[in-house]
């Protein structure tokens, strides 16, 4: 696949398209955690009809993910980007399990109530610094990606290396 | 094109962008949380045309909770992508990407626009209301038409390999 550049490009758009679509869908739950903008809506019918989509999204994202480290793993494994990305996306997942298995448990009591609370807010705020902190160091992954990591001394080169 | 693009890369501004290193990932950064923000505004009211989400709402309702998102992050991509061409013309001006991008956005906000006229005058529509086959082509045609405009945004950068002798260089 490495080989096939036309490939490469078409995944990672999918993959820009997918995480946009995670990124999104997430962004309006949280918010509604936070109380804000409108809470005519219940948490709860909110949770139900958009993390469906969040959830394909993230499988799209998943897919196309583990198809572009495939191309590139050792560029990727030595990447500092790479892993504060994937740091990140398992502080969400961690953040999404407390929340689903803990604070979701007394959501029938709170999910109409305009503010939720604190622990729900809470989750509702890490969640959206969290997947933007995603995107911020998938984006730097594309900026750094074969350039911060010292050059194998046994490679030859036909210009001189600094 | 190409001269005008080659003389905008000279300028003092175009340079002050690309010498600042940290800027270009910044903006494009902001400029994929803000694409976000546009594409599922317009897919939650797509969605809602097509039954899937909000269905006990009336559709104006929909609209105007996710109208100001849209048109916010869509004035703050206008906003970072200016600023993303103006630090690289050229390669902005000689992909096919790039230009194909824009007409669709061109698309894009003006059927927004007319969307927004045509809900406020129906503003009257029952919550629960059930919308036409040709609403519900033209509610999934809206929603390939901004993944389109994403792939494009990210084709940009590969825009000889998606594109080849098509390459406007």
């Amino acid at each position: 696949m490495r080989t096939s550049l036309k490939a490469v490009a078409i995944i990672n758009a999918l993959h820009i398209m997918s995480i946009v679509t995670v990124f999104g869908t997430i962004f309006i739950v949280d918010l509604r955690l936070l109380g804000f903008p409108n809470v005519k809506r219940s948490f709860m019918q909110m949770h139900h009809e958009l993390l469906r989509w969040t959830w394909g999204a993230f499988g799209i994202a998943a897919v196309t993910g583990v198809l572009m480290f495939m191309v590139n793993a050792v560029t990727y494994h030595r990447n500092t980007a790479f892993w504060l990305k994937m740091g990140a996306m398992v502080l969400a997942g961690l953040n999404m399990v407390v929340f689903e298995l803990g604070t979701m448990k007394s959501a029938p009591s709170w999910d109409k109530n305009a503010i939720p609370p604190s622990s729900a807010r809470l989750a509702g705020a890490l969640s959206i610094v969290l997947w933007v902190a995603v995107i911020v160091f998938g984006r730097w992954i594309g900026f750094t990606k074969g350039y911060d990591f010292t050059i194998p001394e046994d490679v030859q080169f036909d210009f001189p290396v600094q | 094109m190409h001269a005008f693009a080659e003389w905008l890369g000279s300028t003092p501004l175009s340079i002050a962008i690309q010498s600042r290193l940290w800027l270009t990932p910044l903006l494009q950064t902001i400029h994929i949380t803000m694409i976000g923000i546009v594409f599922v505004s317009m897919l939650m009211v797509a969605l809602r045309v097509l039954g899937q989400v909000r269905a006990d709402e009336p559709l104006a309702d929909v609209w105007h909770r996710f109208a100001p998102w849209f048109w916010t992050a869509l004035g703050v991509m206008l906003g970072t992508g200016v600023i993303l061409t103006i630090g690289e013309p050229v390669r902005e001006v000689s992909a096919l990407s790039f230009w194909l991008k824009m007409s669709l956005i061109v698309i894009g906000v003006i059927s927004a626009l007319y969307f927004g006229r045509t809900v406020a005058a129906a503003a009257g529509a029952a919550a629960g209301s059930v919308y036409s086959s040709r609403a519900r082509v033209v509610a999934v045609a809206t929603i390939v038409l901004w993944l389109v405009i994403i792939f494009l945004g990210r084709s940009i950068a590969y825009d000889v390999e998606i594109w080849e002798s098509w390459h406007l260089a």
